[in-house]
């Protein structure tokens, strides 16, 4: 469980989140959607959880079970970005991230690479590990990025980029997966496939999600449990329902985004 | 019988296993093609004499590439500018003269040995400090560590100012294997021994690349942000393989040493002769393992030879440069594809030639244009 | 007068004086760099260039004086003297513009590398074209002993070249306008916007290309002003020249801040003070002492003392 404590981070006057406290990955593989206007401080959180922001109050804390049955908890507040990834801990950004002059296949094999903690091999050819390229393959199967994997990144059509930016998360093996905007920028028709396609994956490895969306219609199909975030404060946490029924919640959300 | 054949079938086509590199291969024309290159080194010292060319200079003109091949490393791969790597080339250059002159050591290889010791450390003190920059900021820092050695070294009496030290003992030549040699026999030994050592460290470069560990910079070069959510522990690995790359100048600058038997600070550590090896990378073509090697050869070639026949001898390396930016951004290596590919066109179609002509001078014609309009308009006003 | 006090006040004031040749180089240097993004590698030849077309200009002008022997002619013989320097600074604004236009702006896009293996041709180019010009050996333009003729000023307490004085006053001058030009003037604030977002400059209908055409112009009008000055002063022109100031110029503007113009004015004070100190302590870490200042600064406060001004990534 990954558990964020009273965290605080402020950008001169503005506070980007205030006092937030929130556990993700209470249930094994649940997907967790954050919601909230624009500038509720829903990025700057994920930026603070990955280490890419230090807070100026609070902390990020994971839960591990032990063998029996007890769990331990350790504080990465002060572990830079790069290590966090070994503690299971793996983002995408809002704008795609991929490495751009690589090809599809390359792109996934590089994460995977750092998954098996093999990036500091100089003996071999890159493309010459065996589990790794039986991880890639699967990678790419379940993505659907096999018919392009040869093609260089840069050159990808939006919605395939999206794609290889998760696929390279998941490379990673997860153990929670911080997901910003997903969909943006994807063609309205496409958005449920990528959505889909994340939410397959993630079950499948029992991965804990934590995916920023502002399509609702989404967040209602496939959200297990909705945090809404408003001036960078937790307003509401609880069942996706709560999007038809909480009228104070709707109000602030369809005022503002729609 | 087959691990013994080098030949083996890749994606239905004949490759070449290559010695040293495990796994790494070439095709049949590449392999003619290394091969040539190879018996062209080793013969160098014979042949160069036969066209005129001075083996001398060629010789100097290889070790700067070498140079320049270790800091493609950083340049293609972490894409980064460094301004300073005459720094370790002329640190190891220094490493021996300071040997040789103050310590009166006298083996060659003992002097090379320390020339890569200390411009490695050098290397990786410096690099510890600038491997979390980026863009301009990483290339104006290396160029200021760069200056400040430079200064240093000219400025001071313990390497004897802008004269620098000999690389003699008592007068004499260092030995080589523990051998004393005449003075063609010194040069040959030394230039073979070289030789052979930048061949291992070609192909170790090659692996490099061509690893886990390339790949993570190839990672880092094109998106950092990415790479180190990843994992890739991007100042670290900056770290090694700035440290590696200065390696290579250290190398090279030993050899320099040994090669003049007398080490300045201009010729070797001044900051032109960094912005020299970046661009010897370049014109050689940076997207290619060799292509720095080759620029070094000609740069080094044209820079010496043009001082001594020419007047006016930086305008044509200008122009040169000028023609690598516009019109082969890949360098000399880099294009030769699509140059052989256009000549291979020319060739069956000489029309074509008319075509390139017409267009050559409409691109002329057009920049003179946008000039007079500019300079115009700065002169007379809108009006 | 003690003579400890006498020196430190002659090496502050020399320091001051170099200080303000760098910062017209670096002003330049800088805001090409701010608003165009390009580290222009040949900006230290367009400087060594007015230091020679100063020498043509002047050789010209100060025929039409007589030679200064009192204070009356002394002081049109100087004030002949500054508009030369200015008509030598002014002729390389045509020079800076065609620069841009034809070499400069096809490679805006490109890597940096090849921003600065172009600049790096260029200066390569610059110098033949002077070898070409004005021959390999150093010119002194042979002015400086009349200017001195001029009394000398009293400044506190010490008789100091009055010729350093006036190119100082100049140096406060260039910044003074450079400052009221980019805070005040329209075409100023029309640089600053583009600078800051070209594509928003270009939607208000400002052509951008003109912009850098004149930004680059300006810059080499101040370098070849600083040249100029100098070649005019105590100092003769030789070719290689621009290459100390050139290196000098990145620490200048790395001190201050990339693109920060008060940045490279506070900057060139404190480089030219600095090396001017060091020649006169300990002449062994002159070359280094700078270089030393700048590696703080980037290792302590990498966005320099005055951040920065333009866009820049």
């Amino acid at each position: 469980m990954l558990e964020a404590r009273n965290l605080r981070k402020e950008f001169g006057e503005l506070r980007a989140t205030d006092d937030v406290s929130l556990k993700f990955g209470t249930t094994s593989g649940e997907m967790v959607f954050i919601v909230g206007p624009n500038g509720a401080g829903k990025t700057t959180l994920i930026n603070l959880l990955t280490g890419l922001l230090e807070p100026d109050q609070g902390s990020v804390v994971v839960h591990e079970e032990t063998g029996d049955g007890t769990t331990v908890e350790r504080e990465i507040t002060d572990v830079d970005p790069e290590r966090r990834v070994n503690e299971g801990l793996v983002r995408s950004f809002q704008i795609v991230h991929v490495f751009e002059e690589m090809t599809v296949r390359e792109n996934v094999r590089v994460a995977v690479l750092s998954r098996y903690d093999k990036l500091l091999n100089v003996r071999s050819r890159d493309d010459q590990h065996d589990e790794v390229e039986a991880t890639v393959d699967d990678l790419l199967a379940q993505f659907r990025l096999e018919d392009s994997q040869h093609e260089v990144a840069e050159t990808l059509p939006h919605g395939d980029r999206k794609l290889l930016d998760v696929a390279m998360s998941f490379g990673l093996d997860p153990e929670y997966l911080l997901l910003d905007e997903p969909t943006s920028g994807v063609a309205t028709r496409e958005k449920e496939y990528v959505i889909e396609t994340i939410v397959e994956a993630s079950e499948a490895r029992g991965v804990t999600t934590v995916t920023i969306e502002h399509d609702m219609d989404l967040v209602k199909s496939y959200a297990d449990r909705l945090v809404v975030l408003v001036e960078g404060r937790v307003f509401r946490e609880g069942d996706p329902t709560l999007l038809d029924t909480d009228d104070e919640l709707r109000r602030v959300l369809l005022g503002v985004t729609e | 019988m087959s691990r013994l054949s080098p030949l083996e079938q890749r994606e239905g086509e004949t490759v070449v296993r290559v010695p040293l590199t495990r796994g790494l291969t070439l095709t049949i024309g590449q392999t003619v093609l290394a091969l040539v290159g190879v018996l062209v080194l080793l013969g160098l010292p014979f042949l160069a004499g036969l066209v005129g060319l001075s083996w001398g200079r060629l010789f100097r003109g290889l070790l700067f590439g070498l140079a320049a091949v270790g800091l493609n490393l950083l340049l293609r791969h972490t894409e980064l500018v460094s301004f300073g790597h005459a720094a370790f080339f002329g640190g190891g250059a220094y490493a021996v003269a300071v040997l040789a002159a103050h310590l009166e050591v006298s083996e060659g290889l003992l002097l090379l040995l320390a020339a890569v010791i200390v411009g490695t450390l050098l290397a990786a003190f410096i690099g510890y400090f600038v491997a979390g920059y980026v863009d301009i900021y990483f290339a104006l820092l290396t160029l200021a560590f760069n200056a400040v050695i430079f200064a240093t070294v000219f400025r001071s009496g313990f390497f004897n100012y802008n004269d620098g030290l000999a690389v003699r003992v008592g007068g004499d030549n260092p030995t080589l294997f523990g051998l004393g040699w005449t003075d063609l026999g010194y040069d040959l030994v030394l230039y073979y021994t070289t030789i052979v050592l930048m061949l291992v460290m070609l192909l170790l470069m090659w692996r490099l690349i061509h690893s886990p560990f390339g790949r993570a910079l190839d990672a880092i070069g094109q998106d950092r942000t990415r790479a180190r959510f990843i994992g890739i522990p991007v100042e670290r690995y900056v770290w090694y393989s700035f440290t590696i790359s200065g390696l290579y100048g250290a190398f090279a600058g030993g050899v320099y040493a040994l090669q003049r038997l007398h080490v300045q600070p201009e010729p070797t550590l001044y900051v032109f002769v960094s912005g020299e090896i970046l661009f010897m990378a370049i014109l050689g073509g940076f997207t290619t393992l060799v292509g720095p090697l080759i620029g070094g050869v000609l740069l080094v070639y044209l820079l010496e030879a043009t001082r001594f026949t020419f007047n006016y001898y930086h305008a044509p390396i200008g122009i040169i440069l000028l023609a690598i930016v516009f019109f082969m951004p890949n360098g000399i290596m880099g294009s030769l594809p699509d140059i052989l590919a256009g000549l291979r066109r020319r060739l069956s179609d000489p029309g074509r030639l008319g075509e390139d002509l017409r267009s050559i001078q409409s691109m002329v014609r057009r920049s003179l244009t946008r000039a007079t309009t500019t300079v115009r308009i700065l002169v007379f006003g809108v009006k | 007068m003690y003579p400890v006090i006498d020196s430190f006040a002659v090496h502050t004031l020399n320091g001051l004086w170099y200080g303000f040749i760098l910062f017209m180089i670096a002003s330049g240097l800088t805001i090409i760099f701010g608003v165009l993004g390009i580290l222009n590698l040949a900006h230290g030849e367009l400087y060594a260039l007015g230091a020679f077309v100063v020498f043509s200009v002047v050789g010209y002008a100060t025929g039409f004086v007589a030679s200064p022997d009192d204070p009356v002619s002394a002081v049109i013989f100087g004030v002949v003297v500054l508009i030369a320097a200015l008509v030598a600074a002014a002729i390389l604004l045509p020079v800076g513009a065609f620069i841009e236009a034809v070499f400069v702006r096809p490679i805006y896009e490109r890597d940096e590398v090849y921003q600065l293996l172009l600049t790096y041709a260029l200066l390569l180019i610059f110098i033949d074209v002077m070898k070409f010009g004005w021959g390999t050996s150093p010119l002194d333009a042979g002015t400086y002993g009349g200017l001195n003729q001029i009394p000398t000023t009293e400044v506190v307490g010490v008789s100091y070249p009055s010729y350093n004085i006036i190119a100082m006053i100049v140096g406060v001058a260039v910044f003074a306008w450079l400052v009221w030009f980019f805070d005040q003037s329209k075409t100023g604030r029309i640089i600053r916007a583009t600078a800051i977002n070209r594509d928003m400059a270009t939607a208000i209908g400002v052509s951008t290309d003109r912009t850098f055409t004149l930004v680059f112009a300006m810059g080499a009008f101040f370098a070849g002003f600083g040249g100029a000055m100098v070649s005019i002063g105590p100092q003769t022109a030789f070719l290689e020249m621009g290459l100390d100031p050139l290196v000098l110029s990145f620490v200048v503007i790395v001190v201050g801040g990339l693109g920060s113009l008060k940045g490279a004015f506070v900057g060139a004070l404190l480089v030219g003070v600095i090396s001017r100190w060091a020649i006169w302590l300990y002449p062994a870490v002159e070359l280094a002492a700078p270089f030393a200042v700048m590696l703080l600064i980037l290792l302590v406060k990498p966005e320099g003392l005055f951040g920065t001004w333009g866009e820049i990534e």
